[in-house]
């Protein structure tokens, strides 16, 4: 194409955008809302996974060891869980660390003496899962080695916990998925009655010989503009009230883990702006396809 | 110019609106299409700028088989026919001047030619005051002019009209035939499909009468007189 014609089809899109004022407002409108629906959905799911994750991390084994273990052969068990499938990190607590900490926690200073000098806690692994439906395998690993004399881990809870981690997981994909679905179906609905309800302009184009092409840029880029519009104006929304929520989360509910990860948020957003422009423009020329053929 | 040969239209819902029509047109001929409403006269001309396709036998405009065309090909063989309509068909959110401008910047004319094409033609059609107006500003005389400004101003070497006085009073109508008059006497084919008795027997050319989707008279030389 010309320069003159990209120029005229360029300049006619914006007028067209102008002179078709109130349904280019309400097509942007659409696309805002529908994007930041998407947007927070999207962020809600990676909060959910974000806080199972978190829930199933912080489920440990505890590895009581045998009392007549050498530090050598404690390092060599170390090792050797280590090395097992599943296993992220493994750290010691060795029994003085043990009664230390016991000690403070009680607020005592003499809780060796007042015990008699015979320290009662054995030395301890704490071993933590890549992810905690392997822990209950690592555990029985764990139990048949030699040196070992109990394993602890939250038998029982573990298994509420993975049912409800999961349920979380699911009902963040469901929303997403059900926001992606009605968002998709809310632009392209709207574009197309936009398209459609100029048909007759279409109509005219043809009759004066304008090539498909020539009638088909204009509505592209006007579709393209208005996913453009609408999704920057979501991004503002979005990124503005997510922002502003996940700062109170932190300084009100600490416990709450929150997905506050900056280059992740930015990547949502930006994939929003993907979103929006790409549905415009595509929806637009689906429509005015219809109306092409000759 | 313009050859059928045994055309016949059904449209997709079973009606026959022309059946096995033969008709040659000469270049710089000035034809008048008449006939009742519902006899084939606007299948005729839609045919013509390939709106709608003969079911059976050949459309050739200058050669042009329309029949056998490729949808691809359409867009250039009509830029070389200006179609002139009873409601206008103008872009409602687009000015005179663009309205006009349109048709040459979709065959890719430069914007200076364009501005000097479409401000000659505006003023030839005496809309040259009103090329910022938009068509609802207008007065249904006017926009059809601004329709024939349209229709002329690649220079089609062939003209079709559906009752373009259709929706004028008979002064406005008149101010109309004689621009098409005029554009026919600089050389452009008119046809035009019309129900206006008073402006065919004035007008003294050659007249096609249709019905039901049959020639059934051709008179040249204004010697109609039929009422119809």
């Amino acid at each position: 194409m010309a320069f003159d014609s990209a120029k005229y089809v360029l300049i006619q899109a914006l007028l067209s955008l102008k002179r078709n004022i109130w349904l280019s407002i309400a097509s942007i409108m659409t696309v805002m809302i529908s994007l930041t629906l998407l947007g927070c959905s999207v962020l809600f799911l990676a909060n959910t996974s974000h806080i199972a994750k978190t829930f199933e991390s912080q489920v440990e084994i505890a590895v009581f060891l045998n009392e007549r273990l050498e530090s050598a052969q404690i390092t060599e068990l170390q090792n050797k869980i280590e090395k097992l499938d599943g296993v992220s990190v493994v750290t010691l607590t060795t029994k003085d660390q043990a009664i230390l900490d016991f000690q403070e926690s009680m607020g005592s200073k003499s809780l060796l003496e007042d015990l008699g000098g015979v320290n009662p806690f054995p030395n301890k692994f704490t071993i933590t899962a890549k992810d905690a439906r392997m822990v209950e395998t690592i555990a029985s690993q764990v139990t048949g080695m030699a040196g070992v004399d109990k394993v602890r881990f939250g038998q029982g809870m573990l298994e509420k916990l993975i049912v409800f981690t999961n349920w979380l997981r699911w009902i963040g994909i469901g929303v997403v998925a059900a926001f992606s679905f009605a968002s998709i179906l809310l632009i392209t609905l709207n574009i197309k009655t936009n398209v459609n309800s100029r048909e007759k302009e279409i109509h005219i184009m043809r009759l004066v010989g304008a090539s498909n092409g020539f009638i088909r840029w204009p509505f592209f880029l006007e579709g393209l503009m208005i996913g453009l519009i609408g999704a920057v104006m979501a991004i503002i929304v979005v990124g503005t009230a997510y922002t502003w929520l996940m700062q109170y989360i932190i300084n009100t509910l600490a416990f709450m883990p929150v997905v506050a990860d900056q280059g992740f948020i930015m990547l949502v957003l930006f994939i929003m702006l993907l979103c929006g422009m790409s549905m415009g423009a595509l929806a637009s020329a689906f429509s005015v396809r219809k109306f092409l053929r000759v | 110019m313009i050859k059928l040969r045994n055309v016949s239209k059904i449209y997709p819902n079973g009606a026959r609106a022309l059946s096995n029509i033969s008709l040659e047109i000469a270049k710089g001929e000035f034809v008048f299409l008449v006939g009742q409403s519902g006899a084939g006269k606007s299948t005729l001309i839609k045919l013509l700028y390939r709106e709608e396709i003969a079911t059976r036998g050949q459309v050739f405009i200058d050669n042009i088989n329309l029949v056998r065309l490729k949808p691809h090909q359409v867009p250039k063989v009509r830029r070389n026919i200006g179609v002139i309509f009873q409601d206008f068909k103008l872009l409602p959110t687009k000015t005179v001047f663009e309205n006009v401008a349109f048709a040459q910047h979709v065959i890719g004319k430069n914007k200076h030619e364009i501005k000097a094409n479409t401000e000659n033609i505006l003023e030839l059609v005496g809309l040259g005051k009103k090329k910022d107006s938009f068509p609802s500003e207008l007065s249904g005389g006017e926009q059809q002019r601004v329709c024939v400004a349209r229709a002329l101003v690649n220079h089609p070497s062939l003209l079709v009209a559906d009752e373009p006085t259709g929706n004028l009073d008979i002064e406005t109508a008149w101010g109309i035939m004689e621009l098409l008059n005029q554009i026919n006497r600089l050389g452009t084919t008119v046809v035009m499909a019309t129900h206006a008795l008073q402006i065919v027997q004035q007008m003294n050319k050659r007249v096609v009468r249709v019905e039901e989707g049959k020639i059934a008279e051709d008179t040249s030389g204004g010697a109609y007189r039929f009422g119809f």
